[in-house]
């Protein structure tokens, strides 16, 4: 292990693998790289985020379906689950996808070191490294901040004492809780919410908003909060939460309303009120790098108040958090620093989706957003119950929404609640990139039956009555 | 500067003429540190600038980081 390197990684998640990685293949493997980190390598992405949880919503969708069987002649079978067997086997994927796409990986790279601790600014171009043996020096002519985000726990009187479990612990449950209380309505609340709503647990969810997942479609968000009530969610919206306390072995969850004091009371909590910046202790001001709580400050190439370094991923001052967006933006700042060619990050080209069933996904603006450029904008939202595959599927619950500016007709947003969505998203992705207009994406054939034919069906409704249409007419 | 991507001899001779075209003199270039030194003449190119020559180029296989200026 040297002392000096060309390139040091504090972080070792989606945003810092990627940026290693873009910097060895830039460089041919020359750039001697430290990635410092702790916890398993891969970050939340893997180890606690989208892996895990996907896995649990697979298969508590295969739990739902075999509860509640969507077509006439199949009866409901007798559901038997062993929840510690599952939760064993997700916990085993999630070890086998890290070892797959991190460990194995980082392995092939002699250029890269990979060091356990903490890591601490102690000047512009020079950090320590804690850990249980003795503190390390290592100076870095670039650095990349990629230490990603933890979960944000509220002030809440008792929580602390009466205890919780969070989205970085669900995945150690081996026994199912047969009640639970979510603190807060954000997508990752509502993804574990219907997952283990689905395998038999009692759900509740608490927020003080009436809408769900903040960023979302007003009118698509409170279509969602409708199926997962259907499916026997209990939301509470609209409430201040008070206090929790421990009763009866219980965990209890009082809240304050317009209409008075009201109680929860479940085996488990778990809280869900969205993630915070992994800024503290970094010692960032010896670096001369600018951050808030919201994370650190950089422009569109990445690059920080200090021209030398780099931030990327969760920790950045930005309005997403998602993995891929982390890996772009690691791959970017590796770029920027070696090539002439600056590559800028585009938000409005962040897809992003939520997987309950059915998901919803979006890129770009939403309507209100769009309005507040100063920009006009035109709107159409078709129900999901117009697109023959949902009809095939059984699935009448879902909206499509195309957002265009008035004067261009270009597409400036597009967002689906609906089967598969995360998995068509992309074609809004490339709607907005190129500038394409609604009358673009009517031109083009899309596979019959498919849901995603909804982005088509939505197009075409800015110009015809979709009821005086036959089937696949372009 | 720090350059990245020499693996022989004929990459020095590469960059270094690359360094060269560009209006760099008393170029050396080492293989081992995998380093250059040059002198420029800074109203006819901007040090900073040295590693935005063609050799450098993202269709080439070397990169370059100017890292000191004297």
């Amino acid at each position: 292990m040297k002392n000096e390197y060309d390139l040091v990684i504090l972080g070792r998640g989606a945003a810092a693998f990627s940026a290693a990685i873009k910097a060895s293949e830039i460089t041919a493997g020359q750039a001697t790289i430290a990635m410092i980190g702790f916890g398993p390598l891969g970050g939340t992405c893997v180890n606690v985020g989208c892996v895990p949880s996907k896995y649990l919503i697979e298969a508590a969708k295969v739990a739902h379906t075999q509860s509640s069987p969507r077509y006439p002649g199949i009866e409901p079978g007798l559901l038997s689950i062993n929840f510690g067997e599952l939760m064993e086997s997700l916990r085993r994927t999630v070890k086998e996808e890290r070892k797959e796409r991190y460990e194995n990986v980082i392995k092939s790279y002699e250029n890269i070191d990979v060091y356990d601790g903490k890591a601490q600014f102690v000047d512009r171009d020079a950090i320590i490294v804690k850990n249980n043996s003795n503190p390390k020096k290592l100076k870095g002519y670039n650095f990349i901040i990629a230490t990603g985000s933890s979960t944000k726990i509220p002030k809440i009187e008792g929580l602390n004492e009466t205890g919780y479990i969070t989205s970085n612990t669900v995945w150690d449950l081996n026994s199912l809780p047969r009640t639970l209380t979510i603190l807060g309505g954000g997508f990752i609340g509502l993804e574990i919410g219907q997952s283990l709503e689905r395998l038999g647990t009692k759900v509740t969810i608490i927020k003080e908003h009436n809408t769900v997942a903040p960023g979302i479609e007003e009118e698509i968000g409170k279509t969602l909060m409708e199926i997962l009530t259907s499916e026997g969610i209990d939301f509470r919206n609209g409430k201040k939460i008070l206090r929790v306390y421990s009763r009866n072995g219980k965990k209890v969850v009082e809240m304050q309303s317009n209409l008075g004091k009201e109680e929860v009371e479940a085996d488990e909590i778990l809280v869900s009120s969205g993630r915070m910046p992994n800024v503290a202790d970094l010692d960032l001001e010896k670096a001369g790098v600018k951050y808030s709580e919201n994370g650190i400050s950089v422009d569109e190439t990445m690059k920080t108040s200090n021209p030398l370094i780099y931030a990327a991923g969760d920790v950045v001052d930005q309005k997403y958090r998602l993995e891929t967006l982390a890996a772009s933006e690691g791959s970017i700042a590796a770029s920027n620093i070696y090539e002439s060619n600056e590559k800028r990050i585009n938000l409005q080209l962040v897809p992003w989706a939520v997987f309950t069933e059915p998901q919803f996904a979006s890129v770009g603006l939403t309507e209100s957003q769009y309005n507040a450029t100063g920009r006009k904008s035109t709107t159409r939202v078709v129900p999901l119950e117009l697109v023959p595959k949902a009809r095939i599927l059984k699935e009448y619950h879902g909206s499509f929404k195309i957002v265009v500016d008035s004067e261009t007709e270009k597409i400036v947003g597009v967002h689906a609640l609906s089967p598969y969505a995360a998995e068509f998203i992309i074609e809004g992705v490339y709607a907005i990139k190129y500038g394409l207009t609604f009358r673009d994406l009517i031109e083009n054939s899309h596979i019959f039956p498919t849901v995603a034919e909804g982005i088509k069906l939505t197009s075409q409704s800015f110009t015809r009555d979709l009821s005086r249409m036959s089937c696949c007419m372009e | 500067m720090r350059v990245f991507g020499m693996t022989c001899d004929d990459c020095v001779r590469t960059v270094s003429e690359g360094l060269k075209e560009g209006g760099a003199s008393e170029i050396f270039v080492s293989l081992k540190n995998g380093t250059a030194s040059a002198v420029v003449d800074d109203s006819m190119i901007k040090p900073d600038d040295l590693s935005r020559l063609p050799v450098f180029s993202e269709k080439s296989h070397y990169r370059a980081q100017v890292r000191k200026v004297e």
